[in-house]
């Protein structure tokens, strides 16, 4: 492992998100429209509680991540549709150059991600509210949601190779993904909705009597132990041998 | 003595059922053109991956440049460029991008990447369109481009999987000069797969045919031919089937067969054919002419691997 060398892959997995991007085709107008809705229709609706919620530091990383999903896919089961991957194989880079560039890219893209749609954010909040100053969140909060992307984006990236490495297609791995996603997103919302009234308050206390710095080090904690395990379990299941080559 | 680059012996490779490679064991000189000839499912790609070390073989050993592929085949991978079965381009990306990416990855130095990528896309005739996206461009440029992303990084050892596939004969010709140069000139260990027995003939120091996982035959391209003799051709009147027959009982006549007005004859290793033009004098054939035909490396090659003609293996290529 060489981190001149993930940098080789990182910048070229960028090249190709870039031309994605820039061609406003599949990924890239899903990005506009996205960065539409998250980065000026939401803050429009919600006001400054888009800043100051702590729903906020959930929202964030699931968004992330899903966006993650996507490139995941296409780094792994897309260079192999695409005939790619063996070639990439046949150079002097390491196996865990080659993974680690792939699974750094698509983090950064979700961290870039967060960054844009947040930026806008404050633009549009801004606007809205002339003359209430700058609707900025607290370096604290701010700090709290990229530690939680990262993590979000990582656990998600190391399960993301596995899916698509046992994928056949790119289309296939991101189905699965994009199933993955959903039970993330829906599961804690049909969780709440199965507790009674009295469950619902139960939880609602404990949350807010655990404070929100102790919980984000909690989440962070479990987060970083999943992403970690998955990496590792990525860099012995990504060996040149036992990739399937056709 | 001479360098290998590189040395096969006793290779197995298995898939599940299928034997891809079957005791396998040749060597590879180091600064010629090696050709590897054989029809598709021969297990052609799978040697030049267990070579690369992206496969493993099942038991025997590759050696390449003295470096086990199995323990040492980052090592290999260092001193080896490589066109594959695909051509491995990034279609999204540029010319430029993509060999720019392969300079990186072999760490070279910013102006020498930029020296190093003018030289090939001019040589190739791909300057001009340097800043397009590869995906628009025709089967036979994304093959050039892919023979110089092989070649960028001046490898001692280059790979290249039936490099001329999709280039017209121009271009193919200009290619088949450049890999001879890059042998000659250079030092250069050229080991390439091609179905185009012209090209082999023309291009390869060292032919190697592999049927069915085997090593059907080895050695320079003039040595797999029978000698001049070995074909006569005649034409005349009443050539006709009974008169191969007779032809075929004669001494010294292998095979012969009677075709559009003319008489094909197979002769053994030393055989003349006056004895032949005697008998067909004797039966009142009349004689237009008789030709020493020279076999062709492609009619060798046809017979080595004559079983595997009939029908490729069902699993397809490995």
């Amino acid at each position: 492992m060489n981190t001149g060398d993930i940098l080789t892959v990182v910048r070229k997995e960028w090249l190709e998100f870039r031309d994605q991007l820039l061609r406003l085709k599949r990924g890239g107008l899903s990005a506009v429209i996205v960065l539409l809705m998250l980065g000026i229709v939401t803050p429009l609706q919600m006001g400054p509680l888009w800043i100051s919620s702590p729903l906020m530091l959930a929202y964030w990383p699931l968004l992330s991540s899903g966006m993650v999903s996507t490139l995941i896919a296409d780094a792994f089961a897309g260079e192999r549709e695409r005939h790619t991957l063996e070639t990439l194989l046949a150079t002097r880079l390491s196996d865990t150059s080659i993974l680690l560039g792939k699974i750094l890219a698509a983090i950064l893209y979700g961290l870039l991600f967060t960054f844009a749609n947040i930026i806008v954010g404050v633009i549009t909040l801004s606007i809205a509210h002339f003359g209430e100053g700058l609707q900025v969140p607290s370096p604290t909060q701010l700090g709290f949601m990229f530690l939680l992307v990262t993590l979000a984006c990582s656990t998600l990236a190391g399960v993301g190779v596995f899916i698509s490495l046992k994928a056949a297609t790119v289309r296939q791995a991101q189905q699965t993904l994009g199933i993955l996603m959903m039970v993330l997103f829906i599961g804690p919302v049909l969780f709440i909705q199965f507790l009674d009234s009295e469950g619902r308050q139960s939880l609602a206390g404990r949350l807010s009597s655990l404070g929100t710095a102790p919980l984000v080090a909690w989440v962070s904690a479990l987060l970083f132990t999943a992403s970690l395990v998955l990496i590792l379990m990525a860099m012995a299941r990504f060996k040149r041998g036992k990739l399937t080559l056709d | 003595m001479t360098t290998l680059a590189i040395e096969a012996r006793d290779l197995v490779r298995d898939f599940g059922p299928i034997r891809a490679l079957d005791h396998l064991s040749f060597e590879v000189p180091a600064g010629i053109v090696f050709g590897f000839l054989g029809p598709n499912g021969a297990g052609k790609t799978t040697a030049i991956r267990t070579f690369l070390g992206l496969v493993e073989p099942t038991s025997g050993s590759a050696r390449v440049f003295g470096f086990d592929t199995r323990r040492e085949g980052d090592r290999v991978r260092e001193r080896a460029g490589a066109l594959l079965e695909h051509h491995g381009l990034y279609e999204r990306l540029t010319a430029e991008q993509n060999l720019d990416f392969a300079g990186r990855v072999w760490r070279m130095p910013v102006l020498d990447r930029r020296s190093r990528i003018r030289e090939l896309l001019d040589q190739f005739g791909l300057w001009d369109r340097r800043y397009e996206a590869v995906g628009k461009w025709s089967r036979g440029m994304k093959q050039k481009l892919a023979v110089a992303r092989a070649v960028f990084h001046r490898p001692p050892l280059v790979f290249l999987d039936e490099p001329t596939a999709g280039l017209d004969p121009v271009a193919s010709a200009a290619l088949r000069d450049d890999l001879a140069s890059l042998a000659t000139g250079q030092g250069v260990t050229v080991f390439l797969t091609t179905h185009n027995l012209v090209e082999a003939e023309r291009l390869c120091d060292l032919v190697g045919v592999i049927r069915r996982g085997q090593l059907a035959a080895l050695g320079p391209p003039a040595s797999l031919r029978p000698g001049d003799s070995a074909y006569v051709r005649v034409t005349g009147t009443g050539l006709d089937a009974d008169m191969a027959q007779r032809a075929a009982s004669l001494p010294g006549i292998l095979e012969a067969t009677a075709a559009d007005g003319a008489l094909e004859v197979k002769l053994a290793e030393g055989a003349r054919p006056a004895e032949l033009v005697a008998l067909l004098v004797q039966h009142g054939v009349a004689i237009d002419e008789v030709r020493r035909a020279r076999q062709t490396l492609e009619e060798a090659f046809l017979e080595l691997v004559s079983d595997d003609a009939a029908g490729s293996r069902p699993e397809g290529r490995r």
